[in-house]
């Protein structure tokens, strides 16, 4: 079973970052805890991707990141979403949608 | 993108970017844990578990963008730079071998790109095709002609559908005459076409136009370069002069560049294709007048060509048979470039192959150098794949070393290529186009470095980096690469799969190795055969000169006589001359050839002789012996009579064994000259050895020696025994002849081993140095290969063979032992090459002669030499191997 989540988070790991980051600014941290939680504990985020991952992004031009000050009063890198950013989210949830919609018409109508 | 940049300029406030970011997460998660009612202690390890490899992570964040692949080429350098200039011995070997492939390569590539792609200056010349006629009975590669006559080139002008534009050339040497002396040069009647054809423009005045040599036109003519220098010492004001050509005044309107030698000539003069016009007679049915050069219409193929002349040339036949057409022939239509290249574009190739045949052992080398690093560098590299480096990134890590090698090479490579090509192009045989000694490289053809052969360099080079980069690169990083760390990283259990690998790769370069020297040793056998072959005299010490008397009165065969009897005694008087004749012919060369009629014998269509003209000197000069009868005398010349001396090769094809002596000789080439006696039998008085009369190698063919008083038509030449260097009399000889005439020209003169080396050395001598050099560098290469795997493997048994002589083993049994497995590998090696050299010789057969091309003396010499310098290759590692002291050596770790 972690193996298979592992897998599906991989494939959408971009996007749930992107979605969480949508709204509003937010740090590395943050972003686990909150797809950790979002998803009731069913992804864990390990750091090992989660940072390649945001770097990526900001490669792309998709994040945008500053340093800011933490409600605790720390430095922290926060992402935030760009313009090009928002554009690819709304095309990969579309796509998304489209991918599971499409999956479970198979499953409902082939069973 | 712009962030990549950013980082990869700052790369240092990126690492601590990056650092404060995921220690910022560690401690919110530490924070998390401890909220969640954890010791600190314990909120920390269960943080750090859950964050896996700080260092890892790292590494893959910075893998997220673009930069890190520079950066990582850049630390890439960084570290081969280091790493090499640790084991510099290593590395001057390495790059030292690379650059002797690539260096040679590029010279052989840069001739080839120049003779073969870019030989001529001229406008679209490779369409520009000439014309071969070939006789159907003769084997396919002797061209009958290549010049026709005057009407056979009006027809092929005015019937043709496939040129574009035709031109015909006549080489004709000019007498030029001035206040000192009459000197000859070599001049071509060109038609006015000709020089728009090439489309190089003048460097001074302009080229023939339409109209000139036109009936009633100006008589004009263009010079060349050279002899504008030479002559008249670049003086452009010589420029619209009057000069007096061929006893004709003619007016200079152009002069061309440096780069141009169309028509192989000194002077151009325009023809006039209507018989006997210009004052210049034309023998109208002699074939051997005009060279015709075309250029081919767009999309019309060589044979399209080839067949619609043939057609016309066939009418022609029809309409006049006689002796100007074979009884089957046919028209074949070559390139320009192969009429002048022709043959000497193989030699070209095989010394590409050589070449190539080099470079490929330079890369094993390499390849065999790289291994043995890999080997020992095998627990480095593990150390670093267990601390996170990937397959991909150590490969590319060993490939960068192997790239910084090539690059290195391909500097020096090009430094030696630019010496290289200097040397070469001093000894390439060159002559100029349309020149009876075609099948060489053309005179306006430029041998340099140029983009398009440092571009070929390049790709050498990167071609050798993957050659021999590659393979100890996959070999490094296989298998589980953090286990052998464990190892020693010199055990010989891991090393063996890398030893297969290096002793295939000195097999394969002592096989290649093999191939080139046999390839050499072949070229050197039939080079020494070449120039070691009897001509019955010393050439170093027998001067010849050809003398014209085109433009003087000697009509009368008395007149001639006199003429060059006179100047025979003068050139006899001349201090260092010994003995002095004249004669007809130059040897090896024979004299005229000639049907014959004997008297008593049906008369029988394929007996021919030649024919020389000589006096009473003619056989002491050149050391010919007397076998029976006697010599032409003084006395048979004065009073012309009709004798003749015959060679050994005569005696035997047409009297067998009966008496030679006394028997009457027609020669039917005397009924159709002017002032000689038609139907005259000459009665044989001698038989005289043989000697060569068909060039160096072919044996000789029949010939008669016949007092030259006999015939008025034609032009001599003086031949001279020396006792010191012919070439320092020349002048001497030049200023009797003269003071005789100073209207006759001396058109070729020097030693008859200069003649050799014109006609028959200069190719031949080209290949030999040239594979010499190549086969010299690839024994050194496999040498060197034979010898650093042997101390190689020598290195890597220093335990075992520690044990062994702590056991007692003698020097001699080390020795032995080391020794014989290398040469195992040479012995395979040499087996391998002998093989393949007896599959490729016979590519060689076109360039050699007077050796079969699987001759067993060359293949076996090979074999020993390599053999016996092979076992010293091996012998001094293994002779230290013997010496090693046992103590050291089994502490050596």
């Amino acid at each position: 079973m972690e193996q298979e989540k592992t897998e599906v988070l991989k494939g959408t790991l971009d996007m749930l970052i992107l979605k969480v980051v949508a709204f509003g600014p937010i740090h590395g941290y943050a972003i686990s805890q909150r797809i950790q939680q979002i998803s009731g504990d069913f992804f864990q985020v390990p750091e090992g991707s989660l940072y390649p991952a945001l770097h990526r992004l900001e490669d792309r031009g998709w994040l945008q990141a500053k340093w800011e000050e933490t409600e605790t009063g720390r430095e922290a890198k926060v992402y935030a979403l760009t313009r090009k950013g928002r554009k690819h989210l709304k095309a990969e949830i579309d796509n998304w949608e489209r991918l599971s919609e499409a999956v479970a018409l198979i499953l409902r109508t082939a069973g | 993108m712009t962030g990549a940049l950013r980082r990869l300029f700052y790369r240092r406030h990126a690492e601590m970017d990056l650092d404060a970011e995921l220690r910022f997460h560690l401690e919110q998660s530490v924070q998390d844990f401890v909220a969640s009612g954890l010791s600190p202690a314990e909120a920390r390890r269960r943080a750090s578990i859950s964050f896996g490899g700080l260092e890892q992570v790292k590494e893959e964040c910075r893998q997220a963008g673009f930069e890190h692949y520079i950066q990582d080429f850049l630390r890439d350098f960084q570290f081969a730079f280091r790493s090499l200039s640790k084991d510099r011995r290593f590395a001057l070997v390495a790059v030292f071998s690379l650059a002797l492939g690539i260096g040679a390569t590029t010279v052989m590539f840069s001739v080839l790109y120049n003779v073969v792609v870019d030989p001529f200056p001229y406008r679209d010349f490779q369409h520009s095709v000439v014309l071969d006629l070939h006789d159907l009975a003769a084997p396919p590669h002797d061209i009958a002609r290549y010049h026709y006559t005057i009407p056979e080139f009006l027809a092929i002008r005015d019937q043709n559908h496939v040129f574009e534009d035709i031109v015909g050339a006549y080489q004709l040497d000019v007498l030029y005459r001035d206040e000192k002396a009459t000197r000859r040069f070599q001049g071509a009647y060109v038609t006015a076409n000709g020089f728009s054809f090439l489309g190089v423009p003048p460097l001074l005045g302009r080229y023939f136009a339409p109209d000139d040599g036109k009936p009633g036109a100006p008589f004009v003519f263009m010079m060349n370069y050279q002899l504008w220098r030479t002559e008249f010492n670049g003086n452009p004001k010589i420029l619209g002069k009057t000069f007096f050509l061929n006893g004709k005044p003619r007016t200079l309107i152009g002069i061309m560049p440096q780069r141009f030698n169309g028509y192989g000539s000194n002077l151009w003069i325009p023809l006039d294709l209507r018989p006997g016009a210009d004052g210049t007679v034309f023998p109208v049915k002699d074939p051997d007048v005009i060279w015709a050069c075309a250029r081919l219409k767009k999309g019309v193929g060589l044979q399209a060509a080839a067949a619609d002349v043939d057609g016309i040339l066939h009418r022609m036949a029809q309409a006049n048979p006689g002796e100007l057409y074979p009884p089957q022939f046919r028209i074949v239509v070559r390139t320009l470039l192969d009429f002048v290249v022709g043959d000497f574009s193989r030699v070209l190739y095989i010394l590409l192959a050589a070449v190539s045949m080099l470079l490929l052992i330079a890369c094993g080398n390499v390849a065999n150098l790289l291994l043995a690093r890999a080997t020992v560098r095998e627990r480095e590299i593990a150390v670093r794949a267990s601390l996170g480096a990937g397959r991909g990134r150590l490969m590319r890590q060993l490939l960068v070393e192997s790239l910084m090698l090539a690059a290195a090479a391909c500097f020096a490579g090009c430094f030696l290529a630019y010496f290289g090509l200097k040397a070469l192009v001093a000894i390439i045989p060159r002559g100029p186009t349309a020149d009876l000694f075609h099948g060489r490289i053309p005179e306006e053809t430029v041998i340099g470095l140029n983009p398009a052969v440092l571009l070929f360099a390049l790709a050498i080079a990167a071609l050798t980096t993957v050659v021999c980069g590659l393979a100890p690169a996959l070999h490094a990083v296989r298998g589980k690469l953090p286990l052998r760390m464990f190892g020693s990283g010199k055990v010989t259990g891991s090393g063996f799969p890398h030893g297969k690998l290096r002793n295939g790769l000195v097999i394969a370069e002592v096989a290649l190795s093999i191939v080139l020297l046999t390839g050499t040793g072949l070229l050197m056998r039939s080079f020494f055969a070449l120039t070691h072959s009897e001509v019955g005299f010393n050439p170093a010490h027998m001067l010849y000169a050809w003398v014209s008397t085109e433009h003087s009165p000697y009509e009368t065969a008395v007149k001639k006589k006199l003429f060059y009897e006179q100047i025979v005694q003068r050139v006899k008087g001349l201090p260092g001359v010994i003995n002095a004749t004249i004669s007809l012919s130059t040897p090896p060369l024979g004299g005229a050839g000639s049907e014959i009629t004997i008297s008593g014998k049906p008369p029988h269509q394929h007996w021919t002789s030649m024919v020389d003209l000589c006096s009473e000197a003619y056989f002491q000069t050149l050391g010919v012996r007397l076998l029976r009868g006697r010599l032409l005398s003084e006395a048979d010349i004065d009073s012309t009579r009709q004798v003749a001396v015959i060679n050994q090769a005569f005696a035997r094809a047409y009297f067998g064994s009966e008496n030679a002596l006394g028997k009457k000789v027609k020669f039917n080439v005397f009924d159709e000259l002017p002032d000689t006696p038609h139907g005259a039998y000459f009665e044989v008085v001698g038989v005289v050895s043989d000697f060569k009369n068909r060039g160096l190698l072919e044996p000789s063919a029949p010939e008669a020696f016949l007092p030259h008083s006999i015939t008025g038509f034609g032009d001599r030449s003086i031949l001279a025994a020396t006792s010191v260097d012919p070439r320092s009399l020349l002048g001497g000889v030049e200023r009797e002849i003269w003071s005789v005439d100073p209207n006759v020209a001396v058109t070729h003169s020097g030693s008859i081993q200069d003649f050799l080396s014109e006609v028959a050395y200069t190719k031949a001598q080209f290949g030999v140095i040239v594979t010499s050099a190549f086969a010299g560098i690839g024994l050194a290469l496999a040498l060197v290969g034979i010898f650093s795997v042997t101390a190689y493997t020598v290195a890597l048994r220093t335990h075992e063979i520690g044990v062994r002589v702590a056991l007692g083993a003698q020097h001699s049994k080390v020795i032995a032992m080391v020794v014989w497995q290398g040469l195992r590998l040479i012995s395979v090696g040499i087996l391998i090459g002998v093989l393949v050299s007896l599959g490729l010789t016979r590519f060689l057969v076109s360039q050699i002669s007077g050796v079969s091309a699987t001759d067993p003396l060359t293949f076996g010499a090979v074999a020993i030499l390599f053999l016996a310098v092979g076992l010293v290759a091996c012998f001094v590692p293994a002779r230290r191997a013997a010496h090693f002291d046992p103590v050291v050596a089994l502490r050596y770790e």
